[in-house]
């Protein structure tokens, strides 16, 4: 992430783990003024009952920029720390494994409560306008919810995406923020190794603060996909295409000499003739000259289509594979691998926009760079 | 600063090539003893002792001169092993036409091989240095399957049509490897086996790609005043040009992958020095890189066998046909005969000394003078070019 955003070296940037990552890095983030990323991939083995119940997702936290007002305030944070043996996954282990949910169920839940009564107690709040409970137990979820007054907003979104492990927490605060007045408080809860509570005062008018589109509408824009695709994206599932080489890692050197371009999309402008070299070398692609260019971030232009096709021969988790040749606005051209594609597929002169993806995991190196999807989906 | 070419300097007083084919019984040491045995033989009287230097080509299947001096235990001769992408045959042949032509050596022999179906891949493979992975991984039919759309999007060509051309152009190969023993497929395959085939990337389906094989291909060239030491009927290098591209077109905007520029430039060149001011009907042959089907149809326009925009039409008139105004690919090119990469350029060069000297049997395309190979590597975009033109008339 930090590479991604071009962030300055001075910048700290840290990783937290585990199903109470989220709430862990946002009791971090009111010391220190952070900004946090929780995302999460849910691993559940297919034909547990958490495939159905868990579900991915991203969330990003961050302070106000200087001089804008916040989206919200934290009034208070409480914890309930618990030492409790209800869901787990070895390294190395591809699924988690849980204990009977009914015993467990208990345990969380009274640690929800203690820490909605330690935060509500130290902002001095009695009863919360919003109340949004984030819990990978079900039923300890449904009883915080029923038991500190819910609406049933945070359940609802639930059942749109699923339990989002160590994004959950964040997700339901960014949609609370969605719907909640300047002024109105939000209980939010997170009941994974005990609980965490934090009260929150929304300080805009509903939405204010949000970035992206409105977590609901995220939420209930789904494309159905058949279950055997889903199999395969996860590698639970693996088919046999056209016999070709695995592909190759990216070596650590090249990577870290060219993080600009990896991480950042930044290209080279010449500062002769003005065309964007890709990948940024020496020399203009244009007019040749040598050691004359200033760097151009390509990472939040869109790009047209210029040319694409529509690769049968290179097995893919995702099949198939299209890569596309993209002129970017405002000057660049890139040879990229598309995806997110529509059911219709893309078309020349289609508006792609760069997302930062995996192209291929070998030898336990997982390569990201950029790839581009639909302006629209 | 000049590139003045070899002009009628340089002359083929004898060539061999392999059979190119799933050679599974054969490894790449095999394959080019064959082709140095057989260009041997086709000069009765040279020995290889005779033979002062030699170039080998291969994209993958050695390392080093030592990939031909140590198949045939060959001692105290230089070996020069070179590597351009699918035009790897072809370079071998311009750098021994340059040690020649200088005079630091009487005679010379290029060799390529490629040894491609000891791999239990599909399609061509390469090994690249280590990088930061942020290349697109663009398989060969990916990359030339770009050309398609394009050159039927800029030139108004509807679908119907474009698969119309693409398959006579596949089916006018197989016609012609079906004449020559050498060929890997030896057999005609009709158009709707073509237009029907499983779909490999974009437009083009498995018979739009050339095949691949192993197979390998040797010249043994001297200075064109010593030919007729070696031979009554030599082949003179008419004119010659490479040209290795900036790789812009996939690197920044503009280039529309309707043509490959590298070749444009290296024709020009190659024509200028040869005195070909009309190829249509200056050429009687041509040898092209038909790696896939429209790569054949940009380069007859590349090589200026037909106008810009017109080259489909006469794909369809019948014009490159064997019998046609020039014919493309008689032996059955890239697409019939297989593509071994490192041996292709010198294969090419094969039929076109085969052709010139009325030895192409069946296949013959009456009264040839003059012939062109024509060999490219990389992708649209980003490729490398090599052309020759080869004709039988003395030098002045």
């Amino acid at each position: 992430m930090h590479a991604v955003l071009e962030l300055p070296a001075t910048v700290a940037a840290a990783d937290l783990v585990g199903l109470r990552a989220g709430a862990g890095a946002l009791a971090l983030a009111l010391r220190s003024g952070a900004a946090i990323v929780a995302a999460d991939l849910r691993t559940p083995a297919p034909g547990a009952p958490d495939e159905l119940a868990h579900g991915d997702a991203a969330v990003a936290l961050a302070p106000p920029r200087d001089g804008q007002p916040p989206a919200a305030t934290v009034l208070a944070h409480a914890a309930a720390t618990e030492e409790l043996l209800d869901r787990w996954r070895a390294p190395g282990e591809a699924h988690p494994t849980v204990w009977d949910e009914r015993f467990t169920a208990g345990v969380l839940g009274a640690a929800l409560a203690s820490a909605a009564r330690g935060a509500l107690a130290a902002a001095g709040v009695e009863r919360p306008d919003h109340v949004v409970v984030a819990c990978a137990n079900g039923r300890a979820a449904s009883a915080a919810r029923r038991a500190l007054g819910s609406d049933g907003a945070d359940g609802e979104l639930e059942r749109l995406t699923g339990h989002t492990g160590a994004a959950h927490l964040p997700l339901l605060i960014a949609d609370a923020l969605d719907r909640a007045a300047a002024g109105e408080t939000i209980l939010a809860l997170s009941g994974a190794d005990g609980a965490d509570a934090f009260l929150l005062r929304a300080e805009g008018a509903p939405g204010a603060g949000n970035r992206a589109a409105p977590v609901r509408a995220q939420a209930g824009a789904l494309a159905w996909i058949a279950y055997d695709r889903f199999l395969r994206w996860r590698g639970l599932l693996e088919i046999s295409g056209a016999k070709r080489p695995d592909p190759a890692p990216p070596a650590a050197p090249p990577s870290l000499r060219t993080r600009d371009w990896k991480f950042g999309l930044v290209a080279a402008r010449c500062t002769a003739c003005g065309t964007v070299t890709t990948p940024p070398g020496r020399a203009c692609a244009s007019c040749g000259a040598v050691d004359a260019s200033e760097p151009v971030s390509l990472r939040d232009k869109p790009a047209r289509v210029v040319s694409y096709t529509v690769d049968h021969l290179t097995p893919t988790p995702a099949p198939p594979l299209v890569v596309a040749i993209v002129d970017v606005e405002g000057g660049g051209r890139r040879s990229v691998q598309v995806t997110d594609l529509p059911a219709a597929g893309i078309a020349v002169g289609d508006l792609l926009r760069p997302t930062f993806r995996r192209l291929s995991s070998s030898d336990g190196i997982h390569n990201y760079f950029w790839k581009a999807r639909p302006e629209a989906a | 600063m000049a590139s003045n070419g070899l002009s009628d300097r340089v002359a083929i007083v004898g060539m061999g090539c392999t059979p190119f084919r799933d050679h599974w019984d054969k490894s790449a040491d095999d394959l080019i003893v064959d082709a140095v045995q057989e260009c041997m033989a086709s000069v009765p009287g040279l020995e290889r002792d005779q033979v002062d230097a030699y170039w080998v080509g291969t994209q993958g299947s050695g390392m080093s001169g030592m990939t031909l001096s140590r198949p045939l235990r060959m001692t105290g001769k230089p070996v020069t092993r070179v590597e351009n992408f699918c035009a790897t045959g072809s370079e071998a042949f311009r750098n021994a036409c340059f040690a020649v032509a200088s005079g630091a050596y009487d005679v010379v022999m290029a060799t390529g091989v490629e040894k491609l179906k000891d791999s239990s891949f599909s399609g061509l493979t390469a090994t690249w240095p280590p990088s930061d992975g942020t290349e697109v991984e663009w398989t060969a039919p990916g990359a030339f399957s770009l050309l398609a759309p394009a050159y039927a999007d800029r030139y108004e060509v509807g679908d119907a049509q474009l698969r119309e051309t693409l398959t006579h152009i596949a089916w006018k190969n197989h016609r012609n490897g079906a004449l020559n023993e050498r060929a890997q497929f030896r057999k005609e395959i009709a158009r709707e086996a073509i237009s029907g085939s499983m779909k490999i990337a974009g437009p083009l389906g498995v018979m739009d790609c050339s095949g691949v094989a192993d197979g390998a291909a040797a010249a043994l060239i001297v200075r064109a005043e010593d030919a007729h030491r070696y031979t009554d009927r030599p082949i003179y290098l008419k004119g010659m040009a490479f040209v290795s591209g900036s790789g812009a077109g996939i690197a920044a905007e503009g280039y529309d992958f309707t043509t490959f520029p590298e070749v444009v430039a290296a024709a020009q060149e190659a024509y200028a020095q040869a005195g070909v001011t009309d190829p249509r009907s200056e050429i009687a042959l041509a040898e092209v890189h038909d790696c896939f089907t429209p790569t054949e149809l940009v380069l007859m326009e590349d090589l200026g066998f037909s106008e810009r925009g017109a080259g489909w039409r006469d794909v369809l008139g019948g014009v490159f046909d064997r019998d046609g105004e020039v014919a493309i690919n008689p032996d059955g090119g890239l697409k019939s005969f297989g593509h071994p990469v490192g041996a292709t350029g010198l294969r090419m060069l094969f039929e076109c000394f085969t052709q010139l000297r009325g030895e192409a049997g069946d296949r013959q395309v009456e009264g040839a003078r003059l012939a062109v190979a024509q060999n490219l590597g990389g992708q649209p975009g980003a490729c490398v070019a090599f052309m020759a033109v080869v004709g039988t008339e003395e030098p002045a």
